[in-house]
């Protein structure tokens, strides 16, 4: 079957990539000036404190070594010790790992829920100037406004109205959800906002390039009712793109959306690698990395199966002519 | 009495970013049930842009300027999107040039088909379709995408599609040009043999003078977005009373000389950005005269033909090319 030996490829590269990936995290770590004795000593450590200090964590030893005593110790799903707190890395990126996931989750529904129909609508309305120009407009404005900038917004506002949302707050979704919704929402939206622009454009090209294709002219000519052509013709044909877009989306959500976990008090994986890295606590900055790297490979994966489920043209059986 | 198909003076325009092209610069033309019309012209004479405007399936970026056209006195232009839609679906049938993209490529045929049939298709209807088509005893062929089937069976379904109804009227805009060419005989037939098995009209798009006249009894030559000549098959055969008419049957395989040579039509089709002001064809033609390139010839009824030229009678009346 060739759809297995597509996924077995894909999950090749996949392994490749992220050693690269390891290797590239690992160095950048190490190589950012200041280290870990300078955080914990302060610049008062004497040349001898920080030696001791180096050597209690193994980092007087050759790079090398300790990069594959590490890479060793993660393959087996030893995450290691965070040098600041003393917990296992694994267990704090799993504690914090659900408000990150359903920050992701509900940002990546709700630009679904809003872009795709706004796309289509702007596709299908493309035809005239002004649906062209308002279409366009909508895009560019929802890309191009910062999240932080939003995000700003959104807090003075609601700190002046509340309207029963909280900036901050944030309990986990199944201790009380109630109390998680009020917290997620502004987050939610905040980091929604350029997803819904990113998914309403891309939807909008689609559409408009895959209305411009013969089989749906030939649709019209057999006087097809117009929304049967879109269910039918239009949206399963325009769905590539919407899936490409998404899933890096939804991916680099996933990776760390730092400044809104940080503005809204969301406790996040994001928040959590950047504090490592200004605590120069290197194996939990390389697991949070690493880790963001593997779920965007394995995004990336599913999304070429979901490809090959929309268009039998890929990855299927060959043609016959 | 009601005809088919009429279209009278019709002008539509396409806007580009380069500016504007006519692309049919005012066409008359009437069809009656039964008949089978052949529009030859080359790749920019507006052939394509008629049969589109038959179902109103023109691109956005195009505008009719003036004229109008009807399908059994309905005008396509009339603005009455949902007596457009029935006349489409239940009146006209569209055969497009690349079955390749007239197919929606992730639908199954069987699918396809089924939809072109309407809400009461069965497997059974299905079936009756696919052998009608000359695709019978396939369930291979229901089950299979587009991109699986060959281009010959892919055209024939496509056909199915535009049949599915029993069309009064049949469009089919170079049908075959995608296709290898033993294949091309076989779906002319099969469409000429739909037509005469359910009376429907065929109005067939082709740049190819001799396939068009081998299966259609009317020829309508175009040029430059109008039809400089129109007539019986046999009648534009024996005698062309259009300079352009004339030329395509030199320039066409089985013409050739006395040196065994083909006598092409010198210079480029024109790209037109307004009404010509003369005959279009003019800065091409062996038979110009100054009157050409400043008025505008219109159609002459002779006893057996229209054509569209100044010269028509002399051009007639010459046995040899200019």
């Amino acid at each position: 079957m060739r759809i297995f030996r597509f996924i077995a490829f894909r999950l090749g590269i996949a392994l490749v990539t992220l050693f690269g990936v390891s290797i590239i995290v690992f160095m950048a770590v190490h190589f950012v000036p200041g280290s870990y004795e300078d955080v914990i000593l302060g610049p008062f450590g004497t040349p001898e404190t920080r030696a001791i200090v180096r050597a209690k964590y193994g980092l007087d030893r050759p790079a090398v070594e300790q990069y594959l005593h590490w890479l060793a110790a993660t393959a087996r799903g030893d995450f290691g010790t965070s040098l600041t707190t003393g917990q296992p890395v694994a267990a704090e990126i799993i504690r914090r790992a659900p408000a990150t996931i359903q920050l992701a989750v509900m940002a990546t529904l709700l630009a679904i829920a809003v872009g795709v129909p706004m796309g289509i609508a702007s596709g299908v309305t493309s035809t005239s100037q002004f649906g062209r120009t308002a279409g366009r407009l909508v895009g560019a404005l929802g890309a191009s406004v910062p999240v932080f900038v939003l995000g700003t917004i959104f807090v003075f506002m609601f700190s002046i109205w509340s309207l029963g949302l909280t900036v901050g707050g944030y309990v986990p979704l199944f201790e009380d959800p109630l109390t998680n919704m009020r917290a997620m929402t502004l987050p939610v939206v905040t980091l929604s906002v350029f997803g819904m622009a990113l998914i309403q454009r891309t939807t909008r090209d689609s559409v408009l390039s895959v209305t411009s294709e013969t089989h749906v002219t030939a649709a019209v000519a057999r006087g097809e009712r117009p929304p049967d052509i879109i269910r039918s013709h239009v949206l399963r044909n325009a769905s590539i793109p919407i899936v490409t877009v998404t899933t890096v989306y939804f991916a680099y959500l996933l990776g760390g959306a730092i400044i809104v976990e940080q503005m809204f008090s969301v406790p996040g994986v994001a928040v959590y690698v950047v504090q490592s890295v200004r605590n120069r606590d290197y194996l939990a900055v390389q697991a949070g990395v690493l880790l963001a790297a593997t779920v965007f490979v394995t995004i990336n994966i599913l999304a070429d199966i979901v490809y090959a489920l929309i268009d039998p043209r890929i990855g299927g059986k060959r043609s016959q002519s | 009495m009601t005809s088919l198909l009429d279209v009278r003076d019709l002008v539509v325009v396409y806007d580009t970013p380069r500016g504007r092209v006519v692309a049919l610069d005012g066409v008359s033309l009437d069809l009656e049930a039964g008949e089978t019309l052949g529009i030859v012209g080359e790749s920019g004479s507006g052939k394509s842009t008629l049969g589109l405007a038959i179902g109103q399936l023109l691109p956005w970026n195009s505008r009719r300027l003036s004229g109008d056209l009807s399908v059994l006195d309905l005008s396509v232009f009339g603005g009455d999107d949902e007596r457009l839609r029935r006349l489409r679906r239940d009146v006209l049938g569209f055969v497009f040039q690349n079955p390749m993209t007239a197919l929606d490529p992730t639908m199954r045929i069987g699918r396809q088909l089924a939809r072109a049939i309407g809400p009461r298709a069965t497997r059974d209807s299905v079936r009756a379709l696919l052998s009608r088509v000359g695709l019978a005893g396939a369930g291979r062929i229901e089950q299979s995408f587009p991109h699986e089937l060959s281009g010959g069976m892919a055209q024939r379904a496509a056909i199915g599609m535009a049949i599915a109804r029993n069309p009064r009227l049949i469009v089919a805009d170079e049908p075959t040009a995608s296709l290898d060419a033993w294949l091309r005989d076989q779906i002319l037939e099969l469409l000429i043999s739909m037509c005469s098995a359910t009376g429907a009209s065929l109005v067939l798009l082709s740049h190819d003078l001799h396939v068009v006249s081998r299966y259609c009894r009317h020829v309508a030559v175009m040029y430059g977005g109008r039809i400089v000549e129109y007539a019986q098959r046999e009648t534009l055969f024996r005698r062309q009373a259009h300079p352009y008419t004339r030329a395509l049957l030199e320039s066409a395989p089985g013409a050739e000389g006395p040196d065994g040579r083909l006598r092409p039509i010198q210079g480029l089709p024109p790209v037109i950005t307004e009404s010509s002001r003369g005959c279009a064809f003019a800065p091409r033609c062996g038979w110009m005269k100054d009157l050409c390139n400043d008025v505008r010839p219109e159609m002459q009824l002779t006893r057996d033909r229209s054509v569209l030229c100044h010269r028509a009678e002399e051009v007639l009346a010459c046995r040899s090319g200019a």
